[in-house]
């Protein structure tokens, strides 16, 4: 998709945060995501930390796929975007940062993921994934559930012969 | 209740379970055919309503990828004119028996995503919230009952219709208490 109809200009895609209580380290991923894009490397950190969920998931060591997905350079630059943000022992981190960020650290990233979350809310997100499509400013339903290309690529090409 | 009453009443309640029934199969091609938001009543818009069905069909991971367009395009006309069939009444017997297995086909699969963690819309109607407990409990205490017993039915009703009647000239046994 990114390739074909977001390189392309006819689809504009636009990635939410919403990490889930569940996932102990997820609201962490998301500061580390939130940091790499304003260091322009969101796509390769979005990628690696989707190759590599389970293993962050099970130590919370994301910063070790993070630094993996680019440059010693670049990797210092997310770093300087995580100043306050990146929990000091992740095994000892308290549940509530799970929850949103209450690390008692102000991390001015926290601000566009509690931004997406409040949006999930709103539709409200009820699985993963979930998606929405916005076509010409009107939201269509919200869709859930895993969708194959050949489908997804069909249903583009119906809204952009409108 | 005389069995003249009993009759009546029967083929009351026959019209009603048709009517009601193909008000359902209406609605639901109806919600999943019907343009989008904001888009006119075109051919494209109609073809776009279908394309997203198509995805919710995909969703649920039950048919092979050449076979979801396919059957996203077939399932909401072939709904539509099941309710206008059932509406005109003509050979309910077959027209109530496609609902049933259809009805028992969306059972099924609506099951199997459950069953699978599936967290999906239904589609049935359209876009809409995750098939769980209460989708299995309308389609499987609601409209597979009823489905069945329009069917049933109908297949009485046609069975009391093609019954010989006797001769005038039949011996016949008055019998009184």
């Amino acid at each position: 998709m990114i390739a074909d109809y977001v390189a392309a200009g006819k689809v504009y895609l636009v990635h939410r945060d919403f990490p889930l209580p569940m996932h102990k380290y997820g609201y962490e991923a998301a500061r580390w995501l939130n940091a790499a894009a304003r260091a322009g490397q969101f796509q390769n950190v979005e990628a690696a930390l989707y190759d590599n969920q389970n293993a962050w998931a099970a130590d919370g060591n994301i910063e070790k796929y993070v630094a993996g997905a680019m440059s010693s350079a670049e990797f210092k630059r997310v770093q300087i975007q995580m100043q306050g943000c990146a929990y000091p022992d992740a095994a000892v981190k308290p549940a509530a940062f799970a929850l949103g960020g209450q690390t008692g650290q102000s991390c001015s990233l926290d601000t566009y993921i509690d931004q997406d979350r409040a949006l999930g809310n709103k539709i409200p997100v009820q699985a993963t994934p979930t998606y929405v499509i916005t076509y010409k400013g009107t939201r269509l339903p919200a869709g859930s559930g895993l969708v194959s290309w050949p489908i997804l690529k069909q249903f583009f090409d119906s809204l952009l012969s409108q | 209740m005389s069995n003249e009453a009993r009759r009546r009443w029967g083929r009351i309640l026959l019209i009603l379970g048709r009517l009601v029934l193909a008000a359902i199969f209406l609605f639901a091609a109806g919600a999943k055919m019907k343009p989008q938001a904001g888009m006119p009543w075109t051919a494209g818009s109609v073809k776009t309503s279908l394309s997203m069905f198509a995805m919710g069909v995909d969703s649920y991971q039950m048919l092979p990828p050449w076979a979801v367009s396919p059957f996203a395009r077939l399932l909401p006309p072939f709904e539509l004119l099941l309710g206008l069939w059932l509406l005109t009444g003509v050979a309910l017997r077959i027209s109530g028996l496609l609902s049933t297995v259809l009805i028992c086909a969306f059972i099924i699969a609506m099951y199997s995503a459950y069953h699978r963690g599936l967290t999906i819309s239904c589609g049935c109607f359209g876009p809409g919230a995750q098939i769980g407990p209460t989708d299995l409990i309308r389609d499987g205490l609601l409209f597979l009952p009823l489905a069945l017993a329009v069917t049933i039915g109908a297949f009485l009703i046609r069975r009391k219709r093609g019954a010989p009647s006797l001769p005038e000239s039949a011996p016949s046994v008055t019998h009184a208490d």
